[in-house]
């Protein structure tokens, strides 16, 4: 029977929310099977980017990720580099998108997840996740675009990827090389070899299905198409089956893992996300993918997030568990938006000029 | 509306590009781009009346006519 592209995606959504309550089974901390954002920042924490002793380790699955779209895409013939659509600007949006996530504390992908495992605080989250892509829409809808991208060379498109390999040779050979952490988030993780199958896996049909956690709520926005949100659908379904049968389910908003009660800047963190998100045509685990395809855009969006995330542990921008976001914080996350709507203003001027 | 025999689709660079597309087409439908056409999860425009040059701009990327199963390439920037 040959599956339809709807049924692969709830598919792909229902295996990756089975992956994630696994991972958090096998030692991942709870409601993070999967984060791209606190995954990134754990492995900028290892490379001693930021100092922050409770998220240092270098996380297989994010390596795996890149590498199974890596494979996938080379396989199967969508390995086709391109890029110079807005390099810096791309940077500067995944820098911010970063922000937004380490308030909140988890990308979209945390964010469903977090809501599978019945943490309320996530629903203000993707209340504002949906108020931030509404608001991309509205710049997509009047001209926003970064650009075309280029045709780039082979070894241009599969740079990452061997920097990936490189960094993972290094975790196994070498890892007196980095930090890890003793304690906190940071130490709780799957075994190595779980976590990188888990990662490839998710690279591989995440890949083939363009699983987008922005994606589905543009397109239902933009051409009132509900093919990408059953993705969506399926890993809640699955992450909140999966947290039941676990015992991992606890509905409310106190007491969550790694997680605040701080509703404006829960609300806020998405908002950056979501509208980051919207303006790079992807969330963060789609910036993976794509960096696996080889778009050398969506490696300076991955790098953004890579340099972001240092910045918010070594300038206390990242909230922290329980307490939420300190001053730092809240002004860099307000500036933060700010910077998204000029970007978003100033682009689609430009581009309604030249129309 | 479509006519199932005669099924043409639209590529683009951004968004903005589609819809301008989609304004210069009667009878035609925003979509996401077809998965066999394309990685990317931009928006497409598919449409069945005659295409011409002269629906086309800097943003349109691509055209292709539906032939049973796959997508032929009729007209590329």
């Amino acid at each position: 029977m040959k599956l339809g592209e709807k049924q692969k995606l709830g598919l792909t959504g229902i295996a990756i929310g089975v992956i994630a309550v696994i991972l958090v089974v096998l030692g991942n901390p709870k409601n993070m099977g999967f984060c791209i954002a606190c995954f990134i920042r754990d492995t900028a924490g290892a490379m001693h980017m930021h100092t922050a002793p409770i998220v240092e380790y270098v996380r297989p699955e994010i390596i795996g990720i890149i590498l199974g779209s890596f494979a996938i895409s080379v396989i199967s013939g969508d390995f086709r580099p391109k890029g110079g659509s807005s390099p810096v600007l791309r940077f500067v949006i995944g820098f911010i998108v970063m922000i937004g996530a380490l308030v909140f504390l988890g990308c979209p992908l945390r964010m469903v997840l977090r809501l599978g495992g019945g943490d309320l605080n996530a629903f203000i989250g993707l209340l504002g996740f949906i108020s931030g892509i509404a608001i991309g829409c509205v710049f997509l809808s009047n001209g926003f675009t970064l650009g075309k991208a280029a045709v780039q060379s082979r070894a241009e498109g599969a740079a990452l990827s061997a920097v990936t390999t490189l960094l993972f040779i290094l975790f196994i050979a070498a890892p007196s090389l980095f930090l890890f952490s003793e304690t906190g988030p940071g130490s709780m993780h799957a075994p190595v070899a779980a976590a990188l199958l888990a990662g490839l896996a998710v690279g591989i049909i995440s890949e083939r299905t363009r699983l987008c956690m922005a994606g589905g709520i543009r397109d239902i926005i933009l051409v009132r198409d509900y093919t990408l949100i059953i993705g969506f659908a399926g890993i809640f379904i699955a992450s909140l089956a999966g947290n039941l049968i676990t015992g991992n389910f606890s509905l409310g908003f106190s007491g969550q893992p790694v997680a605040h009660s701080k509703h404006v800047w829960n609300f806020l963190g998405m908002l950056a996300v979501g509208l980051g998100s919207a303006m790079l045509g992807g969330c963060p685990l789609r910036q993976l993918i794509l960096a696996g395809e080889g778009s050398s855009d969506s490696v300076m969006a991955v790098l953004g997030m890579l340099v972001g995330a240092a910045f918010a542990h070594n300038f206390s921008l990242a909230s922290s568990a329980d307490a939420g976001p300190g001053i730092n914080g809240k002004i860099a996350l307000v500036i933060s938006i700010a910077v998204l709507l000029l970007i978003g203003i100033v682009v689609t001027l430009r581009e309604r000029r030249k129309a | 509306m479509l006519d199932a025999e005669d099924i043409k689709v639209a590529t683009f660079h951004s968004h903005y590009g589609a819809m301008m597309f989609h304004k210069r087409v009667a009878g035609s439908l925003l979509r996401p781009v077809p998965r066999s056409l394309s990685s990317s999860c931009g928006t497409a425009v598919f449409f069945s009346s005659p295409f011409s040059d002269e629906c086309t701009d800097e943003n349109t990327e691509a055209v292709y006519q539906k032939e049973g199963e796959i997508w032929r390439l009729i007209w590329k920037k």
